[in-house]
């Protein structure tokens, strides 16, 4: 892990990295380098993309993209696999205008991770082929995993209003 | 079987058949559908009380609601409740069918299962054990007993409120109604 810290620092300018736990490895970068460092660590032998996940920092108007990768294991007899870790990649984008290049030409397994971000937090991801729901049913005017989404205003609205069987037939009858 | 209703056999058949076949559909709408294999194998065996899994809606009387529905498959469900034969009931399971349960702010969950289809009882709890879904089977007898399992007749009865709250939710239905004057 020091010996990969030494190397990204030499070649990326524009890291912070810390280390905790030995093998677990965490870089804050900004949202240009992201598709660099990927191919970088890919090349080093992180070939497993596990995770792209995102939070919402209401408060300072930032996303905050994660993703996470991690090496398959060369020596399988021995247990003691401490070099090849867990990488933790931080970048953060603006809240207003959510947009960030998509990592598929590197990892092609991002893009069920890049259609779901985009359909919970509304983030563009450039050069994503199709950008279609995935998951949802429905519209929603403000993506529902923003935390902006008021939930029980929206619950009231749309399954509150919806009357029960007997209210309906009550209206009807009377009209 | 029990002596005392041998005159009940005589009396209505038909319907002491249905009651003592239930076949349910297997439709994993929730988290509760993990209590359906332990409950139709060995440890507590359903079919002592007559109720036996099938394939398909079509040779279904039963509809287990187990645990929430989201929107999306509530429009599964619905199918799959317009498809069965009559006569048919339905069980909701746990505290999410009943008023969302704790899913009562999500955003995708619905919070009263019926609005959108009849149900003909509840089982409380979140999960409900297997030993009550056989209180509850037992006590669909009795409503079945005494004609007060009705949802199929109040779903083809007041089909159209049926329909325009389902339209309500989702705006628009990709199927015809299934009975006729299905508009309010």
């Amino acid at each position: 892990m020091e010996e990969l810290k030494k190397k990204l620092l030499a070649y990326f300018t524009d890291l912070t990295i810390q280390i905790h736990d030995d093998y677990r490895m965490c870089i804050n970068t900004q949202k240009e380098t992201v598709v660099s460092l990927l191919n970088y660590l890919k090349n080093m032998g992180y070939e497993h993309f596990a995770l792209l996940s995102c939070i919402d920092w209401i408060d300072k108007g930032e996303f905050e993209l994660i993703y996470i990768l991690s090496a398959y294991m060369e020596v399988c007899d021995k247990y003691q696999e401490k070099e090849q870790g867990i990488i933790i990649i931080k970048a953060r984008i603006s809240r207003d205008d959510a947009k960030v290049i998509s990592v598929i030409n590197v990892f092609e397994n991002a893009e069920p991770y890049e259609r779901e971000l985009h359909e919970m937090f509304g983030i563009k991801f450039e050069g994503h082929p199709r950008l279609t729901p995935l998951m949802l049913e429905r519209e929603y005017e403000i993506p529902p995993f923003r935390k902006d989404f008021d939930t029980l205003k929206y619950v009231d609205n749309t399954f509150g209003k919806i009357p029960s069987i007997e209210e309906r037939k009550a209206n009807y009858e009377r009209t | 079987m029990d002596r005392n209703q041998i005159s009940k056999w005589f009396k209505n058949p038909g319907k002491m058949a249905n009651k003592y076949s239930f076949h349910v559909v297997y439709f994993c709408t929730g988290c509760g559908i993990i209590e359906i294999p332990p409950s139709i194998t060995t440890r507590w065996d359903a079919e002592r009380f007559g109720i036996i899994p099938v394939a398909t809606p079509r040779q279904a009387n039963l509809f287990l609601i187990t645990g929430y529905v989201s929107t999306k498959t509530l429009k599964a469900i619905i199918r799959t409740y317009e498809q069965m034969p009559e006569p048919k009931y339905t069980v909701a399971f746990g505290s999410c069918p009943i008023n969302g349960g704790m899913y009562y702010d999500s955003y995708n969950t619905i919070t009263s299962l019926d609005k959108y289809i009849p149900v003909d009882g509840y089982i409380a709890g979140c999960m409900p054990r297997p030993e009550a879904i056989f209180i509850g089977v037992t006590h669909l007898w009795k409503l079945i007993d005494m004609d007060k399992a009705d949802g199929y007749k109040r779903y083809r009865r007041d089909y159209k409120f049926y329909r325009a709250n389902q339209e309500q939710l989702f705006k628009e239905l990709g199927w015809p109604p299934l009975f006729k004057d299905a508009s309010l």
